[in-house]
């Protein structure tokens, strides 16, 4: 980040900056203000800072499954070759590529859709929001066995439907299915996380100024003009910032892969992290399982990088305006 | 409202199909939203016998309340489980949403209003511990649980679901910090207040919405969580929620609605929770996280 970019962020903050003085001691004198931070900080260099070297360190070894770190061999970049050369690699990465951009999307487009049409006031508006917002507050553990139910192919409430209006014959298999089970597996998903979208663009929609929306209109602009050249390019900051959450959520996903599929069948459902939690848990290949998550740790730094700069971006507006 | 030009407007684009596409997709979502939970409740009132029936009763024949008794009977053995694990999600919930509260109100007060070195730099490093998933830091914190002597107790789940809470927890309240003028506590310091009493008595009333928000999200955070429990807790007697259903179901992967009923308490209280204090998460996002 550029000197220039910091010192607009800081335009807000008060206080007078000696510009003289060093770093040493411009960090002498505020050297009270890190006492505000330091609990938040120490617990997070602890629970975040060691793993994440331990992490580094264990994908450059062979380490035994009993994990007795005396007895590991340095090898290199052996883990990182046996990760990018193994059979399932490509076939893992293409499903978690599936997983995160259909999941993204379609979360986006629904949550957007929800956003839009609760922004006007109606009776009701209130309890409808609430009732769209539970899938994303009830816990993925839960909402995995009872999708789990619905998918059920004997005697699922999806399947059964289907048959009644026709639509099938026989039981149907979601999940048990390796054609269908990933995009079974990312209705859930979405069920889960589009409220998530929706309601950082509910209130990113009431940033968007009235005044520009009513001006259009009285230029005779119609809704759908409104939509696409007003509220669209007002929505651009928090879209990205929404957009960048879901991705990284995605690609984290575990625990509705992990319980309701279990990676399963025939791996057509083993997306990164569950493939990782695989690696290092069920096989105990603890040193590929670590290649894996570095490789994992560098596209974060790179989403987290825009993520950053979509942030920055609002406090270098604000700090202007 | 409805202005002269608006409805001057309207009339012009004929019927309003927009909102009705609107309305319409409302409805749509809606079914889908909730269609999993009615199915969730209405398997729950079933016996083992009726939900395993094809077709399936859309309305049990005989709804029964016995799922629910079973579970939440202190004198049966799945009772005093469940109601165990209950508790102990509780207790650990409580705890993490306290002292999330207590390191995060300062740190974010500190990153919106003080300028010192390094500011930036921590408070995106913060930020970006959002980015790293779970399942990569389960082996170190696990050797790191072991050398704290804290596998196997809830201290090793508050303490793990404290730093993956933090981060949000500081950024939702620094956006509220952000929006309290600092005029507020210039005019209590002339007036002869100390810095930390202008934070007290000043700052902290005009944040109670942002600690509200962020107390819900670390409650929900840590009643949900389940990997991190999964891996530090082997007693039964220590386990959480979510855990503990997992485990139910491993014993009786048949009994749907003996699961559906207990997925429904597990969620009831964070359900509740949100649903009443939504306004100020939703006025969180909006004044804070949101609008720059």
């Amino acid at each position: 980040m550029s000197s220039v970019q910091g010192q607009a962020i800081f335009r807000d903050v008060p206080g007078p900056a000696p510009k003289q003085a060093s770093l040493g001691q411009r960090m002498y004198t505020s050297r009270f203000d890190y006492l505000y931070i330091a609990p938040a900080l120490l617990v997070m260099l602890i629970v975040i800072a060691y793993p994440v070297y331990y992490t580094i360190e264990l994908s450059f070894y062979k380490t035994p499954a009993s994990l007795s770190l005396a007895d590991k061999t340095f090898t290199g970049i052996d883990n990182y070759r046996t990760v990018l050369t193994s059979a399932i690699f490509w076939k893992v990465t293409w499903q978690t590529i599936i997983w995160t951009v259909l999941s993204t999307l379609f979360s986006f487009l629904l949550g957007l859709g929800a956003a839009l049409a609760l922004h006007r006031a109606f009776i009701g508006r209130a309890l409808l929001r609430g009732l769209l917002l539970i899938p994303w507050v009830v816990s993925a553990v839960a909402a995995s066995y009872v999708w789990k139910w619905l998918y059920h192919s004997d005697f699922g409430a999806i399947g059964a439907l289907l048959n009644q209006i026709g639509l099938t014959k026989g039981p149907v298999n979601f999940i048990d299915n390796s054609t269908t089970s990933l995009y079974a597996l990312i209705v859930v998903n979405v069920w889960k996380e589009f409220s998530f979208a929706m309601i950082m663009l509910m209130a990113g929609l009431q940033t968007v100024p009235e005044s520009l929306l009513r001006a259009a209109q009285v230029d005779g602009a119609s809704a759908w003009q409104r939509f696409w050249h007003v509220t669209l390019p007002q929505l651009q900051g928090v879209s990205t910032v929404t957009i960048l959450l879901l991705v990284v959520q995605n690609f984290n996903s575990f625990i509705i892969p992990f319980i309701m599929t279990g990676g399963g069948p025939v791996g057509s459902t083993q997306i990164w992290i569950t493939h990782i939690y695989e690696l290092a848990f069920l096989r105990q290949n603890w040193g590929v399982g670590a290649a894996y998550a570095v490789l994992l740790f560098l596209i974060m730094m790179v989403l987290g990088y825009f993520y950053v700069r979509a942030l920055t971006r609002g406090d270098d507006k604000r700090a202007g305006a | 409202m409805t202005t002269i030009t608006e409805s001057a407007v309207r009339r012009r684009n004929g019927p309003d199909w927009w909102r009705w596409t609107g309305r319409l997709f409302l409805v749509l979502l809606l079914g889908f939203t909730v269609m999993p939970m009615v199915w969730m409740i209405i398997t729950s009132l079933k016996t083992g016998f009726a939900a395993m029936q094809y077709p399936p009763q859309w309305w049990p024949a005989e709804p029964t309340l016995q799922n629910y008794t079973r579970l939440l009977d202190p004198s049966g053995r799945i009772g005093q489980d469940f109601l165990h694990y209950f508790w102990n999600s509780l207790w650990v919930s409580t705890i993490t949403t306290i002292l999330a509260v207590v390191v995060a109100v300062p740190a974010a007060y500190a990153f919106s209003r003080f300028r010192f070195p390094g500011r930036n730099f921590l408070f995106f490093a913060v930020l970006l511990r959002n980015m790293f998933p779970a399942v990569v830091f389960l082996v170190p914190l696990f050797i790191l649980m072991k050398a704290l002597g804290l596998v196997n107790t809830h201290g090793s789940l508050i303490l793990t679901y404290l730093t993956f809470g933090l981060p949000l927890a500081i950024w939702l309240l620094k956006g509220f910090y952000d929006n309290i003028p600092i005029q507020l506590e210039q005019a209590a310091r002339i007036d002869g207040a100390t810095r930390f009493q202008a934070f007290i008595y000043i700052v902290m009333p005009l944040s109670t919405p942002g600690i509200i928000a962020t107390s819900i999200y670390s409650f929900i955070g840590a009643w949900n969580e389940y990997i991190y429990a999964y891996t530090f807790l082997t007693k039964q007697s220590q386990m959480t929620l979510p855990v503990g259903i997992q485990r139910f179901f491993s014993e009786n992967a048949t009994d749907w609605p003996g699961l559906m009923a207990a997925t429904f308490i597990m969620s009831v209280p964070v359900v509740v929770l949100f649903l009443v204090l939504q306004k100020y998460f939703v006025r969180a996002l909006t004044e804070g996280a949101v609008k720059h």
